[in-house]
C-alpha cells in the first residue's frame, strides 16, 4: 500500500525548498553588484526583479510552511530534486528579461545547463551581453558545480538532522568530515582556494595574451568558474578558441581536470595524503581511459589528415578529449568541426569519454570513474574465478581513500547506475534521430546533455524543436542528480495521487 | 483501462504538438561568400585560398608582438545588436583573423554590451587548420579596411521593469516580515509548551 504524504511532509519540503530559493536569491547579489559597478542599469534592474522574486517565494514558502517536523530521508531527496526545478524556474528570470533568449523555455534550458554544469546554451548574441549577465551565467555554473543544495547547507541550514539526505540527493555521498554541514563548508573552502589561485594564473596569462587588465580579470574569473565547475560556459561565443594560446589551454586543462576530481580526493591531498592522487581508483581509471581515447582520436585524425603537424594534432585531440572526459565542454574547435573535420570516429571517441565522465562527488557528470573502475575490477575478479581452482577464494579490492574490498552490493549499485546512464544515453540518441538528426550527431549531443558535458556538434541551437529542448533539460537534471532523488520526487508525486 | 488509454492518447497528442513546435531559423544572410558558417562546413574546399571577409570586430584586439588577433562576426548582429533592438536570429558566428598589429589598431570600436563594433573587411588566406597556430581555423590577413564605424549603444531601463521591481520588492519585504513573525510565534509557542 502506498502511504499518502501528510500535511507535515509537504510543509517540511516547502520549508527547505524555500531556504534553497533564498540561497539562489543571495547568489544573484554577485551579478547585481557587477552590473552596478559597470553601470549596466537595465541588467541591474533585471537582477533586482529576480532577487526579489526569489526572496518573495523563498521567505514566503518558509513562512507558510512552519513545522517542527525534521527532514527525513525521502524529504531530503525530494527537496534536492525539487529545488533544482524551482531554482531553474526563478533563476532564469535575468536571462529571460535580458532579451537574449528566444523564449522562457530557452532561458530555463540555459539555467538548468548552468546549474548542472553542462554548458550547452541557447542564449543568442552572447558577444553583446552585459558583464552582469555573463557573471550570472558563470556564478550559476560555479555554484551548480558545488551544488546549490550544498550552498544552502553551508549558509542556511542550522540543524544537521536530515541534512545528509539533501546532500546525497544532489548526487553526492562522500563525507569529508563527520558533520555534513562541515563537509559542505569544506567543499566551499577547497573551491574558493582554487578560485583565487586559478583566477590569478589565468589573469597573468590573459595579460600576456594582450587583454586589458579589467577585461582580463573578468575573463579569467569566468573561465576559472567554467573550468573548475566543469561547466563549459565561456564569456565569448568562440569559447576557448578566443584565446589562441597553448599556455591558456594548459592552465584551463589543469583546472578542469582538478575540478573533475572527487572532493574527498582533494581533501585527502589537502590533509597531507598526496599519494592518494596516484593510487585512487578514479584517477587511475581517468588516466587509462583518457590515454586510450586520445590515442584513438589522434590515430583517426592523423589518418584523415585534418591537422598539419603532430603538435597541432595532439593539442587538439588532447584538449577536446580531456574537456569531454572531465565533462567540461570547453572547446578549441568550432562545434560543427566535430562533424566536418573530426568525422564519425572522432565524434564517437568524444561521445565515449563524455559518457564515462568525471569522478564521483566532483563537479562533473557522467557514469563516473569509480563505477568504471569497480566494474572493470569485478570483471577481472570473475575471470580470475573462472581460471582458479574451485576451492580458491578470489577477492578483489580497489583503492579509494583506503583499500576497500569489492563487495557484491557495491558492484550491483555501480552496475545499476551505469545501466541507467546507458539507458538514458540511448534514449537521448534515439530521440535525436526521431527529430531528424543523424545517429552519431544525435548520440553525441544526447550524451553531452545527459553527462552534463556541454560539447556540441551543432545540433543544439535556438531553432531546435522545443520538445527536444525539454528532453535535454530533463536529461541534464537526471544526469546531475544521478537519478535517485528524481525517482524519489516522482514517487512522492505518485504517493500524493494514489496513496491512502 | 479506457481511462488509462485516454490519458495515454492525450499524452501522445501533447507530445506530437510539442514535436512540431520549433523556433524560426535565422533569415539573415552573411555579406561574405563564403560566410564563416560556409568555411566551417567546407573547410577543405577553402583551405589555403585567399578570401575577402567582412564582419563586426568584437571584444578586443589581442596584440602579440608585431601581430594581433581580431575576431570578426558576420552574423545577424553585425550591423545592429540585440541591445539596440535587433531581432533574435540565432548564435553569433565569425572567424578569428591574424594580422599585423598596425592594421588591428585601425579598429576603434569593438562590439560588446555597450558598443556595436566597427565593421571591417579583411583580405587574407584561410586556414582550415593553421600550422602556425596549433591547428586553429583562421584567416591570415594582409589588408584591412573599416567599412562601417562602430558606435556606442544605449540600453535604457524599461519603465515596466522598474514598476515590477517595486512590486516584487514590496512582496519580498512582506514575505520576510511574515516569516519573521511566524518564527517569533513559533518560538513563543514552543516556550509555552516547555513551561
Amino acid at each position: 500500500m502506498i502511504v499518502r504524504p501528510r500535511r507535515d511532509d509537504h510543509l517540511v519540503i516547502g520549508k527547505y525548498t524555500g531556504k534553497v530559493l533564498v540561497g539562489v536569491g543571495l547568489l544573484m547579489v554577485v551579478p547585481f553588484v557587477t552590473s552596478l559597478v559597470f553601470a549596466e542599469w537595465d541588467t541591474a534592474v533585471d537582477f533586482l526583479i529576480s532577487m526579489m522574486a526569489c526572496f518573495m517565494f523563498g521567505f514566503g514558502a518558509q513562512a507558510m510552511c512552519r513545522t517542527t517536523k525534521e527532514l527525513g530521508w525521502t524529504h531530503g531527496l525530494v527537496v534536492a530534486s525539487g529545488s533544482w526545478i524551482w531554482a531553474t524556474l526563478i533563476g532564469c528570470l535575468p536571462l529571460y528579461l535580458s532579451g537574449h533568449e528566444g523564449s522562457y523555455l530557452d532561458a530555463m534550458f540555459d539555467v538548468m545547463s548552468g546549474y548542472t554544469t553542462t554548458g550547452l546554451y541557447l542564449l543568442q548574441d552572447l558577444d553583446h551581453i552585459s558583464h552582469g549577465l555573463n557573471m550570472w551565467r558563470h556564478v550559476l555554473t560555479y555554484a551548480g558545480g558545488q551544488g546549490i543544495v550544498v550552498i544552502a547547507l553551508t549558509f542556511l541550514f542550522k540543524g544537521t538532522a536530515g541534512a545528509y539526505s539533501v546532500y546525497v540527493g544532489e548526487g553526492r555521498d562522500e563525507r569529508l568530515l563527520p558533520n555534513v554541514v562541515h563537509t559542505a563548508r569544506a567543499i566551499w573552502l577547497v573551491s574558493i582556494a582554487y578560485l583565487g589561485a586559478g583566477t590569478l594564473a589565468l589573469w597573468v596569462s590573459a595579460l600576456l595574451l594582450g587583454q586589458e587588465p579589467v577585461r582580463a580579470f573578468l575573463h579569467s574569473l569566468w573561465v576559472f568558474m567554467g573550468a573548475w565547475s566543469t561547466g563549459g560556459f565561456a564569456p565569448q561565443s568562440y569559447n576557448t578558441m578566443w584565446y589562441h594560446s597553448l599556455p591558456h589551454e594548459l592552465i584551463t586543462s589543469i583546472i578542469f581536470i582538478a575540478g573533475s576530481f572527487n572532493f574527498a580526493l582533494h581533501w585527502a591531498v589537502w590533509t597531507g595524503r598526496r599519494r592518494e592522487i596516484v593510487r585512487n581508483v578514479e584517477t587511475v581509471s581517468f588516466a587509462v581511459t583518457l590515454t586510450l581515447f586520445v590515442l584513438v582520436a589522434t590515430f583517426w585524425l592523423a589518418k584523415a589528415g585534418v591537422y598539419p603537424d603532430a603538435m597541432a594534432l595532439f593539442r587538439k585531440a588532447f584538449y577536446q578529449l580531456a574537456s569531454g572526459h572531465t565533462t567540461t565542454g570547453f572547446s578549441t574547435i568550432y562545434s560543427r568541426a566535430f562533424v566536418t573535420q573530426w568525422g564519425t570516429a572522432g565524434l564517437l571517441a568524444v561521445t565515449a569519454v563524455m559518457g564515462i565522465g568525471a569522478s564521483a562527488c566532483s563537479t562533473g557528470g557522467g557514469i563516473k570513474g569509480i563505477r568504471v573502475g569497480m566494474i572493470f575490477k569485478s570483471l577481472v575478479a570473475e575471470v580470475r574465478r573462472m581460471v582458479a581452482p574451485r576451492s580458491a577464494v578470489i577477492r578483489e579490492s580497489y583503492h579509494h581513500l583506503r583499500e576497500n574490498w569489492l563487495e557484491d552490493d557495491a558492484v550491483k549499485s555501480a552496475l545499476m547506475v551505469t545501466v541507467l546512464y546507458v539507458f538514458m544515453y540511448s534514449v537521448a540518441g534515439l530521440l535525436g534521430t526521431f527529430f531528424g538528426y543523424d545517429l552519431p550527431s544525435a548520440l553525441f549531443e544526447g550524451v553531452s546533455a545527459g553527462s552534463n558535458t556541454g560539447l556540441s556538434c551543432g545540433l543544439t541551437s535556438p531553432s531546435m524543436p522545443d520538445a527536444l529542448k525539454c528532453f535535454y533539460i530533463v536529461f541534464m537534471w537526471l544526469g546531475r542528480l544521478e537519478f535517485m532523488s528524481v525517482f524519489a520526487l516522482l514517487g512522492y508525486g505518485i504517493s500524493i495521487a494514489r496513496g491512502r | 483501462m479506457t481511462r488509462r488509454l485516454r490519458h495515454l492518447a492525450a499524452a501522445a497528442f501533447a507530445l506530437t504538438g510539442l514535436l512540431i513546435v520549433t523556433s524560426p531559423a535565422s533569415a539573415f544572410e552573411s555579406p561574405n561568400n563564403p560566410s564563416s558558417g560556409g568555411l566551417v562546413e567546407e573547410p577543405k574546399s577553402w583551405d589555403g585560398k585567399t578570401i575577402r571577409f567582412e564582419g563586426e570586430a568584437v571584444g578586443e584586439a589581442m596584440v602579440r608582438g608585431e601581430s594581433a588577433w581580431l575576431h570578426l562576426n558576420d552574423d545577424a548582429y553585425m550591423y545592429k545588436n540585440v541591445e539596440e533592438g535587433a531581432p533574435l536570429e540565432g548564435y553569433n558566428a565569425g572567424m578569428p583573423v591574424w594580422l599585423p598589429a598596425k592594421l588591428a589598431r585601425r579598429v576603434r570600436v569593438f562590439g560588446d554590451y555597450k558598443h556595436e563594433g566597427d565593421v571591417v573587411r579583411v583580405t587574407g588566406i584561410f586556414h582550415a587548420a593553421c600550422g602556425e597556430h596549433g591547428g586553429d581555423m583562421d584567416i591570415h590577413a594582409r589588408e584591412l579596411e573599416v567599412v562601417l564605424p562602430g558606435r556606442a549603444v544605449a540600453d535604457p531601463v524599461v519603465p515596466w521593469k522598474l514598476d515590477l521591481a517595486l512590486v516584487l520588492t514590496v512582496g519580498a519585504v512582506s514575505a520576510i516580515a511574515f516569516d519573521r513573525s511566524a518564527r517569533r510565534r513559533e518560538r513563543v509557542g514552543n516556550a509555552r509548551t516547555r513551561r
